[in-house]
């Protein structure tokens, strides 16, 4: 319980943190407005405004309407306000359950959010699962033998896997299985979950071998050097088999590292695989969030931001969970 | 003696090294009978460890081994080779030194004695918890139930070695090699254990190598001791013989490296001088001839063999000791007062004279 709300207390100060940062980065770096009427004319009104310019008709191609949008919208989004009060605006909003309007479509921005964020969560799953369920078994595999010429060669497929990036395999792949052999459709597919998981096998592939390499490499490592313990010996004065050795005692004790890089990857794939949701077209929460930081849609960009912190926060939570369940040394501390 | 339960000879380990081959273990014979204690003795690196691990099929691969070993008419290197399961954890096992590193940190103490029941007999989870449970009690843990359920580090050291002899007492073994297995403990759970031991041994009428650096500990413990330097037996012989009529000088020097009751407080003990040799490059002559006050001039050249001095106890010496030949080896060193490797004889003279 006490854990529990130290966790809670975590998320709230977190989320507080990166949002406050986001509110007053974009809006020091450009005004939401431009993106309304356009720069020129933004700034014309600006102008108008503050008395320095009479007749707006002087000004190119600004209309006075132009400048009652803009008066509009400054006072439909607050933008009068000075920025703390803003920002406190938009956290009481947050504490009731609304996450503001997006400026580009006038849409709830949770509205934006759900529409995203299940596509981005599937994608991250299947990049995860195919990562995790190829890296263990490749592992175990390779220090069985380790050495010989199985664990040479997977070691250098692993730093090849890891040394391509990601828009190489991505744009590999895209052109081998969408263009010539038409297996996968070129963009995502929203039907029903079938459809779904299909459209999203290349991108999760995508994601998850240079995933997959990282926890190879990482499991191997620790397999080698739990492998030379004591009760490693002791287990084979035992009697026991090989394979009863190696799942039965020497995996779990070797599954730290691999643990807390699937944390960090977990949690950074929620909102950061924007360049495979670009070459696969998918609708995801990181297309999401760059579009909007590029138009300065301020309110997307920090409800995206509020749904990743909270997704790092309770990925690392879980992945202490995880922890203790792997040592139990680990559990007295808590 | 009858048939023994183990007889290992002319046993040779070597592993490759980038300087040449290291002899681990050199002609190592001995027999064990079913229900006795052999203890063998030496410092580190005198391959007692490696001996150890050769019988219990530890050795990394690229060791090669030569020599005999057999365990109850069966071919114990053969087996090895052939993959048999239920030998190794079954009918020999073994105890290590640490008991803080050889019990896994992530599984119950239950499981971790449970599973050579079920890998082995075969039994069901439920029947290897039962006898868990009772080998528990058998070394004297208390509240043996409870425990089962626990991880090694809620245990003490003493315990947890308790809980690596039950494991290896598991299967019911016809041998149990000791290891070490109280170096890395308390003074004074030392010989708790020890004595643990030696009762489940009589008890089960088990047969027991026991290993250690501390002649003292197999003392009143062992019925055989073998002392081993730099890969060979310097001596070995029947526990009485041995302490009654010590030939080896190796035998003698490792005696006065420890304290006993009897000695006046303040008793200054006598280390070996030097270190034990380099195992790549061992020389023509006696291995210990460096470190030895009875090096005699043949000892440089000649290997001494293994020489029988009657009811199995034997000796690798030129110059014995408390026969003629390592007396005179003795007074001549002192009348040079440097032996014929150069070792200054004052280093001992000091000490002896303070035990005088």
């Amino acid at each position: 319980m006490i854990v529990l709300a130290r966790r809670l207390a975590q998320l709230v100060a977190v989320v507080l943190a990166v949002t406050f940062l986001a509110f007053t980065a974009m809006n020091t770096l450009g005004d939401p407005l431009f993106n309304v009427v356009g720069f020129v004319a933004a700034v014309d009104c600006d102008a108008v405004e503050a008395g320095e310019i009479e007749d707006i008709s002087s000004q190119g191609g600004t209309s006075i309407g132009d400048c009652v949008v803009v008066a509009e919208a400054r006072e439909e989004f607050h933008l009068n306000e000075s920025l703390p009060i803003r920002y406190g605006r938009w956290v009481g909003d947050l504490v009731r359950g609304d996450f503001g309007t997006s400026f580009k479509n006038r849409m709830p921005v949770s509205t934006v959010l759900a529409d995203r964020l299940p596509k981005s969560l599937l994608l991250m799953g299947m990049a995860e699962v195919f990562a995790v369920a190829v890296s263990i078994p490749w592992a175990v595999a390779a220090t069985y033998r380790a050495n010989r010429a199985m664990d040479r060669a997977s070691t250098v497929g692993a730093f090849g896997m890891l040394a391509l990036p990601n828009f190489a395999l991505g744009v590999i792949l895209f052109y081998f299985f969408v263009v010539r052999w038409q297996v996968f459709p070129s963009r995502f597919e929203d039907d029903n979950l079938a459809v779904r998981l299909k459209s999203l096998v290349l991108p999760a592939l995508t994601l998850g071998m240079p995933l997959a390499a990282t926890y190879f490499r990482l499991l191997r490592t620790d397999l080698i050097t739990t492998l030379q313990e004591d009760f490693v010996v002791m287990a084979k004065a035992k009697g026991l088999s090989s394979r009863w050795i190696m799942f039965r005692h020497a995996l779990r004790p070797s599954l730290f590292s691999l643990v807390t890089v699937f944390g960090l990857n977990t949690a950074a794939l929620i909102g950061g695989a924007l360049i495979v949701e670009q070459i696969f077209s998918i609708p995801g929460l990181g297309r999401a969030l760059v579009e909007a930081s590029i138009r300065d849609d301020y309110p997307v960009v920090l409800g995206a931001t509020v749904v990743i912190a909270t997704g790092f926060v309770a990925i690392n939570f879980a992945v202490d969970l995880l922890y203790s369940y792997l040592d139990p040394r680990v559990r007295r501390e808590s | 003696m009858a048939v023994p339960l183990l007889s290992v000879a002319d046993l040779q380990v070597g592993f490759a090294t980038q300087r040449g081959l290291l002899r681990a273990v050199d002609g190592v014979s001995f027999d064990l009978a079913e229900g006795q204690t052999l203890g063998i003795v030496g410092e580190s690196g005198s391959g007692k460890s490696v001996t150890a691990k050769t019988l219990m099929n530890l050795l990394p691969s690229y060791a090669r081994v030569d020599g005999s070993v057999t365990f109850d008419g069966r071919d114990v290197r053969a087996m090895a080779t052939e993959g048999e399961r239920h030998f190794w954890g079954v009918e020999m096992t073994m105890v290590f030194q640490d008991p803080m590193t050889s019990l896994n940190p992530v599984k119950k103490v239950g499981e971790q004695i449970a599973e050579s029941l079920r890998v082995h007999l075969k039994r069901s989870r439920k029947e290897a918890r039962d006898e868990a449970c009772d080998l528990l009690q058998q070394v004297g843990i208390p509240e043996p139930k409870k425990r089962l359920t626990q991880y090694p580090h809620e245990l003490s050291g003493g315990l947890r070695q308790r809980v690596v002899i039950a494991m290896a007492l598991a299967c019911s073994p016809r041998l149990l090699i000791a290891d070490e297995p109280t170096t890395a403990l308390d003074v004074t759970v030392q010989k708790h254990i020890l004595d643990l031991l030696d009762e489940l041994r009589e008890e089960r009428g088990m047969a027991m190598i026991l290993i250690t650096h501390d002649l003292g500990v197999v003392k009143g413990r062992a019925d055989q001791i073998m002392v081993m330097y730099a890969g060979r037996t310097m001596e070995q012989a029947d526990t009485a013989t041995l302490f009654s009529e010590m030939r080896h000088p190796y035998t003698e020097a490792l005696l006065e490296t420890i304290p006993r009751i009897d000695m006046a407080s303040h008793t200054r003990l006598v280390p070996i001088p030097g270190n034990p040799p380099d195992a790549v490059d061992l020389g023509p002559g006696c291995p210990f001839a460096q470190r030895c006050r009875y090096c005699s001039a043949a000892c440089l050249v000649d290997q001494p063999g293994l020489d029988q001095h009657g009811d199995g106890h034997a000796c690798a010496c030129h110059s014995p000791v408390g026969t003629e030949a390592g007396a005179a080896a003795h007074v001549s060193n002192l009348e040079t007062g440097v032996t014929p490797a150069g070792l200054d004889m004052g280093t001992f003279t000091a000490a002896v004279g303070e035990t005088a």
